[in-house]
């Protein structure tokens, strides 16, 4: 999986772009919502299918029951009503077949509909996600915007200025202990010699973790 | 980290308007959209289903009602004509007009219309017989069970096209519930769901807006059922890592000022500058 937070070149905007592969990137959180909506359309689509079906089985019914009456006293019409039968049956089939293709339809749709959207959201998740272990580690480099069309902006926009915030002060913080670092020497002190010997590898390692 | 126990508010239930309702509303309009083209499909199939059946049930014959006649022969059963008697050979008076014409039969002038002949009784020895009296039909033995029989099925075929339109109209309505409830189901559970994930984004969104200020306060865990858990343990790292950060410098900070207080340098501008970014590092943590 491609890192969304990665800036590619000189520009800043990301050039990540949504991938069939990435599309269910909080397997848990999609899914849910995807089976959810399954079970449901499912049980919509059955239970339409069914009363169509019952609906449609009773007029065939009907109609076979009507022409066998009709052609019983002559045996030149049996293979007839056979046929009709036959196609009354075929019919109903192909009405399953139908019904079954909508309920389908209608349960992929929907479903295709709910990752797609749930992925505007795990998106952002993931990739703040990423910031965030980046920030556990100390890490407090830039943040790319959002993908257009992403979902939760706001909370992204909000997570951007407090990361802006944070790496502003730890920068403030930084120079402050460079300047520390460099203004107190010059003495014999072996042991503020050596404390800002540790203060100077400390600066160092901040420098680097805000790169 | 500790738990504080927050409840859920019906209050709060749209907490990220903006996310829910987008995410919901479309989620709304597509199935509503889905369900409406179905349904429109559906009834196109039960009418036509419907129709059929109902023809067939039309079509089916009942047995007919014997008719109350009198028993004749098929001669006698034959209309007859008015009872008129003639009267015989000879009793005709002579000075009798039997015909008037003022004008030849068929005189045709050319023209004109065909005249026709024209007879005039004004007088005749035709005596008229007085119509012979109906005898009372005779009823056949099964007549009345044949009369219950024809009423029996033709309320059989009325109830069977009632039963057929009733069919009709429950799918109908039928579709028409599981639209609403598909709706308003998706509705509702897009709302409840998304609550759910918007609850745990508002929680994070209060400690971001504090770790913007500077305040590195506790963690504390998210409500039973609330999604996002491993979201959210980023989260914590994020900020645990923040916090030690914080304590790392504090500690540097803390071992340069007691070296450079040591070393009699403890009213440097510099070294206060250190205090102050301590005082300050040291009250985030608080």
């Amino acid at each position: 999986m491609s890192d969304p937070t990665a800036v590619t070149g000189t520009a800043r905007a990301p050039k990540y772009k949504r991938k069939m592969s990435n599309y269910l990137l909080d397997k848990k959180l999609q899914l849910r919502y995807v089976l959810v909506v399954t079970i449901l359309s499912a049980i919509i689509a059955g239970t339409l299918g069914f009363m169509i079906y019952d609906q449609r089985r009773l007029a065939s019914e009907s109609i076979e029951s009507d022409l066998a009456a009709l052609t019983q006293s002559d045996a030149n019409n049996q293979s007839f009503q056979e046929n009709v039968a036959s196609d009354l049956e075929s019919e109903d089939k192909a009405l399953v077949y139908k019904m079954i293709g909508a309920g389908l339809g209608l349960i992929v749709i929907l479903s295709l509909y709910l990752i797609i959207m749930t992925h505007k959201v795990a998106g952002p998740l993931f990739k703040v996600s990423i910031y965030f272990e980046r920030m556990a580690e100390g890490r407090l480099g830039n943040v790319t915007p959002l993908r257009r069309g992403d979902m939760l902006v706001d909370f992204f926009d909000n997570f951007k200025t407090m990361h802006e915030a944070v790496r502003a002060r730890e920068i403030a913080d930084v120079a402050t202990m460079e300047k520390v670092a460099a203004g107190l020497r010059g003495g014999d002190n072996r042991s503020l010699t050596e404390a800002l010997d540790e203060l100077e590898k400390h600066v160092d390692k901040r420098k680097k973790q805000i790169a | 980290m500790s738990d504080r126990s927050y409840k859920r508010s019906w209050k709060n239930l749209l907490i990220n308007k903006s996310y829910q309702l987008r995410f919901t509303l479309f989620m709304v309009i597509l199935s509503a959209v889905l369900i409406l083209v179905l349904g429109i499909w559906v009834m196109r199939v039960a009418n036509e289903t419907t129709e059929v059946s109902k023809t067939s049930v039309r079509g089916t014959p009942c047995k007919k009602i014997p008719a109350l006649v009198e028993e004749k022969d098929e001669a006698e059963a034959a209309p007859t004509p008015p009872p008129m008697k003639l009267p015989e050979e000879g009793a005709k008076p002579a000075d009798a007009p039997v015909a008037a014409n003022t004008g030849s039969d068929d005189v045709y002038e050319e023209g004109k219309p065909r005249r026709r002949a024209v007879v005039t009784i004004e007088q005749s020895t035709m005596e008229m017989a007085p119509e012979p009296k109906k005898q009372p039909a005779a009823v056949p033995a099964d007549w009345g069970t044949s009369v219950v029989q024809h009423y029996a099925c033709e309320i059989n075929l009325q109830n069977k096209i009632a039963h057929l339109e009733s069919n009709r109209l429950r799918i109908l309505f039928v579709l028409i519930a599981t639209g609403l409830l598909l709706v308003f189901g998706l509705g509702a559970y897009g709302i409840k769901m998304t609550h759910r994930v918007a609850g745990p984004l508002f929680k994070v969104g209060l400690y971001l807006a504090k770790m913007r200020e500077g305040r590195l306060d506790k963690v504390y865990n998210l409500r039973k059922g609330d999604q996002l858990l491993e979201f959210y343990e980023h989260f914590k790292h994020a900020h645990a890592g923040v916090v030690k950060m914080e304590k790392e410098d504090i500690e540097r900070i803390k071992v340069v000022i007691a070296a450079a207080e040591a070393a009699g340098k403890g009213k440097d501008p510099l070294v206060e500058e250190l205090r102050g970014a301590l005082a300050r590092k040291e009250k985030s943590l608080e």
